[in-house]
């Protein structure tokens, strides 16, 4: 394993930020390679928890180094100095570094970190981009792939989670770091971890295990894994979006990952101040509950659950 | 004047959110009157606008006979974040001006864009007033996206602004109020202006007379009085040079915003405080006008310090 400095920015008062990759070199020329970028933003732990996790277990779990096919980047945070200080975006001008790629060397701060990303970042096989969901939602592990005429699914299917979205393209997703990647040659897919503000064993052995197969599968490493899911691919099209009709406390009575009824009560919203229910929220279809908000106050008409259609 | 609220959300806790519009219409109605939207307040950290909206206003309460057509005035899109001084919509941390068009199904700050690209639909012209962020003040400039400046160009040079800054499409701008209302048929133009969370009162009379002078034009209103209307620089004759930081710390300026500058100048210097050293000293990289220039001092490495548009004999 080697560590490699990818970039370096210093500050007027704060130490140096020193972005790191952890190279594990493969042992066949011919595999396929892969480069893992983990927290880009602040104020969820499960990329950055994933990302040093398999740090650890690409050191010390492959117990032949001949089991380590292809070349592997590790790099666990891009923005130490937001997760330092509980901020989700880069803490000066709060720009989102996943909507400055390529990036541009002459230009802002962001967009400097960017493109010193980029470049690290070139030539390999496979990308995994470990996010969370924006907004004030949280989710089960899925893999986001963009409409964008580059993607690969096939390979998508190899991590084995439950789902995998095959979004839209929306115009500010040509700034993100998964479609200039899939512009650049690599087969870049976004990892949406839940946005948990603590390390919850179950589900982030979840997250972790998806990139173990999803590894082993594609033959970088030589691991045996165990199956996972036979992956649905969900168009925008096969998601009911529920929003509240009211705001106040959101207490969702049921939890992401559950199979809902058509009619089934799935949370409820009570008054703020005078505690009585003003409204339950009701699943429209029969399906699989995929997103949730997640904080306790909810807005009126905001997204409260992404229940995925079966049936 | 008639104030609508154009969106409505009772939020959590004993509070509803409410975007206002305010509209002054001739005494009698007219057939093809023309009608004009004017925004401020998009970010919630950006106030300028809101003081040229309130110029505006007591502008036309004052001269309720020169009203020919609708004057549409909505100072304050992103309400909750300038009540919090909160440049994205607070909660999501979105940027409401990356969140256009919107849909009815939308999250809230979508909703909210929505709603209002659809009050607006069918105005003749929309102005939206952006006092660029607390990092950087600008002089009073147009921004245009060149695919639309055919018919947004001539509008922009009555505005009474310093600078037109004429440039390519981007994607990611799709997702702007004036690609939105720009597409929809609604001429629109974007004014950046002075510095976040301060109101430069200057700027704001001047783009108030250009606002006069195009509603004037464009038979709006009528009236004898005369509006200033400046002859603006146009990025089609020049060149833009930009000038960031090459390293952290303290930037000190020394020189003037929208000063003219020869190349070499000295715009300013990046300092260590502890050590009393002076790590950089930016030199202008070309001579001209100096429309945009760092306010907020802390900086690092890319931070923007300054653009200067030089014109084409300038640079030779
Ligand atoms: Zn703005």
């Amino acid at each position: 394993m080697k560590k490699i400095e990818i970039l370096r920015i210093d500050s007027l008062n704060r130490s140096p930020l020193i972005v790191e990759g952890y190279l594990f070199e493969g042992c066949d020329p011919t595999a396929p390679s892969v480069a893992i970028v983990g927290a880009m933003e602040g104020t969820t732990i499960l990329p950055l928890y994933t990302a040093s996790k398999l740090v650890d277990f690409l050191k010390n779990s492959l117990d032949d180094e001949k089991k380590l096919r292809g070349n592997i980047l590790v790099i666990p945070s891009i923005n130490h100095y937001a997760l330092n200080i509980n901020e989700r975006f880069w803490p000066l001008d709060k720009t989102d570094i996943n909507m400055m790629f390529p990036g541009y060397g002459e230009g802002e701060t962001t967009q400097r970190i960017a493109k010193k990303l980029f470049d690290a970042l070139q030539g390999y096989t496979h990308g995994i981009i470990l996010e969370t969901r924006e907004g004030v939602s949280t989710c089960m592990p899925y893999i986001k792939l963009f409409e964008s005429g580059y993607e690969n699914i096939d390979a998508a299917k190899m991590f084995g989670y439950r789902l995998i979205h095959h979004k839209t393209l929306k115009p500010t997703d040509t700034v993100s770091l998964q479609y200039n990647w899939q512009l650049w040659g690599t087969s870049a897919y976004s990892l949406i971890c839940p946005s948990d503000l603590h390390v919850e064993l179950h589900t982030s052995n979840e997250v972790f295990e998806g990139i173990i197969s999803f590894l082993g599968k594609c033959g970088i490493i030589d691991y045996k894994v165990l199956s996972g899911y036979e992956s649905t691919i969900v168009k925008n099209s096969d998601v009911e979006v529920i929003q509240t009709a009211k705001s106040g406390i959101f207490i969702p009575t049921k939890k992401i990952g559950s199979y809902v009824k058509k009619d089934e009560i799935i949370g409820k919203v009570i008054h703020a101040l005078e505690g009585e229910v003003i409204h339950k929220i009701l699943s429209p279809c029969n399906g699989l509950i995929a997103c949730a908000y997640k904080n306790g106050l909810i807005l009126e008409n905001a997204v409260a659950f992404r229940v995925v259609k079966s049936g | 004047m008639q104030t609508t609220e154009i969106f409505s959300s009772q939020l959590p806790v004993g509070e509803i959110l409410s975007i206002k519009r305010g509209r002054y219409e001739p005494k009698q109605k007219q057939a093809n009157a023309k009608r004009i939207s004017i925004v401020s307040g998009t970010h919630g950290d950006e106030l300028e606008g809101q003081y040229v909206i309130y110029l505006l206003s007591k502008w036309l309460k004052e001269n309720p006979d020169a009203i020919n057509g609708i004057i549409d005035l909505y100072p304050a899109v992103n309400a909750l974040g300038i009540d919090t001084i909160t440049r994205g919509f607070p909660i999501y941390e979105v940027d409401l001006n990356r969140a256009f068009p919107g849909n009815k199904r939308d999250f809230l700050p979508g909703q909210l864009v929505h709603a209002l690209a659809m009050d607006i639909k069918g105005s003749d012209i929309a102005i939206d007033i952006h006092s660029s962020n607390i990092f950087l003040k600008e002089i009073p400039q147009i921004r245009i996206n060149k695919e639309f400046s055919p018919s947004t160009l001539p509008l922009a040079k009555k505005l009474n602004c310093d600078f037109i800054w004429i440039h390519d499409a981007v994607t990611v701008l799709e997702a702007t109020f004036s690609h939105t209302m720009n597409q929809m048929g609604t001429k629109t133009l974007v004014v950046e202006m002075g510095v976040g969370m301060t109101l430069t009162q200057v700027y704001g009379q001047q783009l108030l007379s250009g606002i006069l002078n195009l509603m004037k034009s464009e038979g709006i209103i009528t009236t004898d009085q005369e509006f200033e209307q400046r002859e603006p620089f146009s990025s089609e004759v020049g060149d833009v040079f930009y000038i960031n930081s090459p390293s952290a710390g303290l930037f000190v300026q020394s020189i003037k915003h929208c000063a003219i500058i020869k190349k070499g100048d000295v715009i300013g210097t990046i300092v260590d405080p502890l050590s009393g050293e002076v790590r950089d000293t930016l030199e202008a990289p070309s001579g001209g006008i100096l429309f945009t220039l760092r306010e907020f001092p802390v900086v690092y490495e890319g931070s923007l310090i300054a653009r200067i548009f030089g014109e084409n004999d300038e640079k030779n």
